[in-house]
């Protein structure tokens, strides 16, 4: 049977509130390909690629931040693969580098202590969408296929991580759009701080399909965007940063704070700015870091401007106008809820790239068109020295 | 009216892949009696992907009451025929 | 560490809306089913679904144009907007507290993503509405319940399929007992749509006309829908308001099979069990009723019941399924259950699994509380969810002494 080796009761008072996760390894895979130098490069460099021939169905337009040429097949095998969605093939493949980057080893002992949590706007739309139409258009409403049901259904990338790499801890999936990363690291902290887990998998999916690329053309359009779609996936391995320090091992980031809440939508009357600038010093309290000690702001631009001048106008409160802005998805894409578990990865991947950067304090802040604001702190490490937080 | 082997054999070929297909191996390793749950890893979501492709193909209805006989290729033949009217 | 307790209910539900009709409709066990109205069942053979018939979330929310919000957001925000009024918190006070929401879903907003795949079909992807392709997002189930109530503190909805409501309110209740937040709102939202209703149909786990939970004959389930929504505070906050208090959260347990995404565990299920007992600093012994996962095919209560006497041993207390009366409501059906584990709490009261004729003979400790409701001390009820995934949640729930 399984048996916790520690309970939710037996948590010391605030924890869920207080104590930091350490990082110990991550994976991504961008529409610039896998892991973080791939990522570091299209910062450096960005520019979407032609998807016009990933689908039959017609595109809103051809440029996309999307993995043309990914097969799941050539990173996992073909047995057992073949009926995986794209969300969960991207899923699965993140999760599979961020365990490999990290020092945790999985085995008999602690497999039903590390668990998932995955962030999601609505699982794969287009399984379920598939599936929706099979409905129409099959001689007989139900003639659907059975194999693709679980697809349809939005935990099904967590659920099959936590089939292929054999992880019992408590497996979620966090429905957050634009919020996913936030929402995903707050629900999964507490997973951690209450010791329902010792570790997680904690991150993003989002797959490029037709649906996705409309979705992204409409919303884009809506708010006088032009951000081309993207895709992929970031994948943290979470831990208790007391205890991976106390262990001597080194982790590549401490995330210090995060913070959530949900206000007036974006508009004229600064509500929406407000709310956001009140999570950022919540963060940063909570944090203990001045805003003089921030190096980077990680930001959800995404080419919208009602959403981003009012991001922009409580950074700028908070942070001042001189702290240096990274703009992700000029790299990656309109991502959706991929976006915020991107922000996260391209400050590791550059930290990993930049030795010099070390103990950097990074802020990463998000915001959805129904009013929902998130900033986080983080504080990150390149490999170099191992370095121990 | 009897049915020629040739056919036969087409039909049998066909459903060889359908299986194959849906089981994730090679359609050489489906025998005509390798069984699908111990020798291929099939559960029960395969089996019943496998009768709903066939019940498509086919345009047939097999009840899910035959899953339990649909242990081999040669028993979703005789299943199939059986309910396509190959038989008569 | 805070003690979390349940103040405020919220079902939106086929049997009853509002926690009066709802405690009513337990008692009498009524069902829930009827043919379904939200799409044209043609061409299917079975049609019917567990759909709130009287849901006019327009009656309902107050803050929210109820144009903007797909159904399944509506449900969760109509739901919050009742467990707040049944809470008796001053909304100012609320808006101004540390003060969230989660709530869990299986579907989400797919029922919308369902229309515009019909829209695409039609007309092409180029003329759909942008309007509506904004809705699909499920991060607004609980966004919606946080612009409906102005809470600013976390929106986060948990889609873990079918065991989602207890997610979200296991979640909720560390939030409050860790003190990181003052007011939770918690529980689940689905609707009925055209996919899951093939879905089912097509695994062979679909019924044609009544659920029938435990049944030697039982074969299969029948979707439904609704909101669940409690409202949870620390026991603290709720004596010093003199708040009615339903129940206590005594804690939670979540695993996962992983072996398997849609057949159940045994040995996984009963873990789960185990762990949400260790959590809740309960024995077995200490729990009344069960409310179950329940969904009437024969392989999950047969998973089931083995499970429960395999923790239990062979004198398990009683288990229902309030499925057998609202059907599968899926990511709202164990919030549903909870909000039905904490009426018999506080009204001592099994609630029944109706529909029920012949005792299977495969699951012979098993008591089901039988077609009618049952006059009992429930001091302890645990809550159980399964899900797609193997996400296993179980909820533990006390009598406040």
């Amino acid at each position: 049977m399984t048996t916790a080796t520690g309970t939710a009761a037996a948590a010391t008072p605030d924890t869920a509130a207080t104590g930091t996760l350490a990082i110990t390894g991550f994976g991504v895979l961008s529409g610039a390909g896998l892991g973080p130098e791939a990522l570091a490069a299209a910062l450096a460099d960005p520019e979407p690629g032609n998807a016009s021939e990933l689908y039959e169905e017609p595109l809103p337009r051809p440029e996309a931040h999307a993995l043309v040429d990914f097969k799941v097949r050539d990173h996992l095998g073909r047995k057992g693969t073949s009926f995986f969605d794209r969300a969960t093939s991207l899923g699965l493949v993140a999760c599979k580098a961020a365990l490999a980057d990290s020092d945790l080893e999985v085995g008999e002992d602690n497999r039903d202590r590390i668990g998932i949590t995955l962030g999601t706007t609505t699982g794969s739309a287009k399984s379920t969408s598939d599936y929706s139409r099979d409905t129409f258009t099959q001689d007989r409403p139900y003639l659907v296929n059975p194999l693709l049901f679980p697809n349809a259904v939005m935990n099904c990338a967590a659920g099959q991580a936590g089939i292929w790499f054999g992880l019992k801890g408590p497996n979620a999936t966090v429905a957050g759009g634009h919020m996913a990363m936030h929402n995903a690291l707050r629900y999964g902290r507490n997973l951690i701080n209450c010791h329902y887990a010792d570790a997680l998998l904690v991150g993003c999916v989002e797959e490029f399909s037709p649906h996705t690329a409309w979705a992204a053309y409409f919303m884009q359009s809506v708010e006088g965007g032009d951000l081309p779609a993207g895709e992929g996936a970031a994948v943290f391995v979470v831990e208790r940063a007391e205890e991976v320090r106390a262990a001597g091992r080194a982790m590549d980031a401490e995330v210090l704070a995060v913070e959530a809440g949900v206000f007036d939508p974006p508009g004229p009357d600064g509500a929406f700015s407000a709310g956001l600038e009140t999570c950022l010093r919540r963060a940063l309290g909570r944090a203990g870091v001045t805003p003089d000690e921030v190096a980077t702001v990680a930001t959800a631009w995404n080419g919208m401007p009602r959403l981003d001048d009012a991001e922009e106008a409580a950074v700028t409160a908070v942070l001042g106008a001189d702290v240096p802005r990274l703009r992700v998805t000029e790299a990656t894409g309109e991502a959706l809820s991929a976006t915020g578990a991107f922000q996260v990865a391209a400050l590791l991947a550059r930290h990993r790239a930049e030795p010099g950067r070390d103990g950097e304090i990074s802020v990463i802040t998000t915001r959805s068109a129904e009013g929902a604001a998130g900033a986080a702190v983080i504080r990150g490490w390149s490999r170099v020295g191992g370095h121990h937080g | 009216m009897e049915m020629s082997t040739a056919v036969q054999q087409e039909q049998l070929d066909e459903i060889r892949e359908i299986v194959a297909e849906v089981l994730e191996v090679e359609p050489e390793e489906i025998t005509e009696t390798s069984n699908f749950a111990n020798d291929h890893e099939a559960d029960s979501l395969r089996a019943i992907e496998i009768l709903a492709r066939l019940e498509k193909k086919y345009k047939v209805e097999i009840p899910q009451s035959d899953l339990p006989k649909m242990e081999n290729l040669t028993a979703v033949y005789q299943i199939l025929a059986e309910r396509a009217g190959w038989l008569d | 560490m805070r003690r979390v307790v349940i103040t405020g209910l919220g079902p939106v539900s086929s049997i009853g809306i509002g926690a009066a009709a709802y405690e009513q409709a337990l008692r009498q066990g009524v069902n829930g089913v009827s043919p379904i109205e939200c799409f044209d069942t043609t061409g299917f053979p079975y049609y019917m679904a567990g759909e709130v018939h009287d849901f006019r979330p327009e009656d309902m929310v107050r803050r929210l144009s109820v144009e903007e919000w797909g159904r399944t957001s509506l449900f969760a925000a109509s739901a919050a907007r009742l467990a707040v009024a049944d809470a008796g918190i001053d909304e100012d006070v609320l808006a101004s507290s540390r003060a969230g929401s989660t709530m869990g879903t299986t579907g989400g907003e797919t029922q919308i993503l369902e229309r515009l795949t019909a829209d695409s079909l039609a007309g092409g992807p180029t003329g759909l509405d942008a309007g509506l392709v904004r809705q699909v997002s499920s991060a607004r189930l609980s966004q919606a319940v946080n612009r409906e109530l102005r809470l600013t503190g976390d929106a986060v909805t948990l889609s873990t399929a079918c065991s989602a409501s207890n997610y979200a309110l296991g979640f909720a209740s560390d939030m409050i007992r860790s003190g990181e937040t003052d007011y939770m709102i918690a529980g689940g939202a689905d609707s009925v749509h055209r996919w899951s209703h093939a879905g089912f149909y097509r695994l062979g786990a679909l019924t044609e006309k009544a659920c029938s939970p435990f049944d030697r004959d039982r074969s299969g389930i029948i979707t439904g829908e609704g909101g669940a929504a409690m409202f949870l505070e620390s026991l603290d906050s709720a004596l010093a308001r003199g708040a009615r208090i339903y129940a206590e959260v005594l804690g939670y347990g979540l695993n996962c099979d992983a072996s398997h995404m849609v057949a159940p565990d045994r040995a996984s299920i009963a873990a789960c069990m185990r762990l949400a007992h260790k959590n809740a600093g309960i024995r077995p012994e200490d729990v009344d009723y069960i409310c179950a996962h329940g969904t009437g095919t024969p392989a999950n209560d047969y998973t089931e019941a083995s499970a429960v006497v395999d923790v239990f041993g062979d004198d398990p207390p009683p288990i229902s399924s309030t499925k057998s009366m609202l059907g599968h409501a899926m990511g709202a059906a164990s919030g549903l259950g909870a909000i039905a584990s904490v009426l018999g709490i506080r009204g001592s009261f099994l609630p029944p699994t109706i529909n029920f004729s012949t005792p299977d003979p495969e699951l012979p400790a098993i008591d089901p509380v039988p077609n009618h409701a049952r006059t009992a001390d429930v001091r302890i009820a645990q809550v159980n969810g399964f899900a797609f995934g193997g996400n296993n949640a179980i909820v533990v729930l006390g009598r406040m002494s």
